[in-house]
């Protein structure tokens, strides 16, 4: 495989590094981001057909 | 989801279950970065009934009795689709046995190991289980010898090693 050129590797290195940082968040601010995800996704789900629910939390309306 | 978790610990305080943690993606989420779901899959092990059968239909009623209703193969829980899962082999029993307490805010819920989520994954062999036991393996702080345990007492030895470049 060819080796990446460096300004990429970099990207992927920051890219690694911001999801080991986001596994060391707290478990309601996963739940959080969670969520955040689902509200990204769920109209593109649901423009295929699927049905899905976005989570309610406790503080959002 | 805070309201959802003091339900399951409500269900378990009344006896509705004897144990329950949280597994599948949110179980893993606690470990590594947020994945997504739409469902909150929990692990139950079940009371027996006289005629010493597993039924989630006394789960399902209790959660109906509190205004809870089925959605598909979920229970809406305050707003979060909960998937029951009894636990129906050896793994799952100890993973629920060894799951562990982790606060949610001001509330306590019952997360299964890491370590127990990767041979259960190593057990169901979907692709999406390979996926996620690529991410623990690289994100999570695992016990490799308690991972090594786990794997060994299931029978998941020879699983592991090819998912594991």
């Amino acid at each position: 495989m060819d080796a990446l050129r460096p300004e990429i590797a970099r990207l992927f290195t920051a890219k690694q590094a911001r999801r080991h940082k986001l596994a060391g968040l707290p478990f309601h601010e996963k739940v959080r981001a969670v969520v955040c995800l689902q509200e990204m996704v769920a109209p593109v789900l649901r423009a295929r057909g699927r049905r899905v629910r976005v989570w309610k939390l406790d503080d959002r309306t | 989801m805070k309201r959802t978790l003091q339900v399951l610990n409500e269900l378990e305080r009344d006896g509705v279950v004897e144990r329950y943690a949280i597994g599948g993606a949110m179980g893993a989420t606690f470990y590594v970065e947020p994945l997504l779901t739409f469902d909150l899959d929990v692990f139950v092990i079940l009371p027996k009934d006289a005629g010493n059968l597993l039924s989630l239909a006394p789960l399902y009623e209790a959660l109906r009795s509190r205004g809870y209703t089925e959605e598909g193969e979920c229970v809406l829980i305050a707003g979060v689709p909960v998937q029951f899962l009894p636990a129906y082999n050896a793994l799952l029993e100890e993973a629920l046995r060894e799951a562990r307490e982790t606060p949610y805010e001001e509330v306590s819920a019952r997360v299964v190991r890491a370590e127990h989520l990767i041979a259960i994954c190593l057990q169901t062999s979907r692709d999406k289980d390979r996926e996620r036991v690529r991410i623990l393996r690289e994100q999570a702080e695992l016990d490799m010898s308690y991972l090594a345990g786990v794997l060994q007492r299931h029978g998941l030895e020879g699983k592991w090693k090819p998912w594991t470049p």
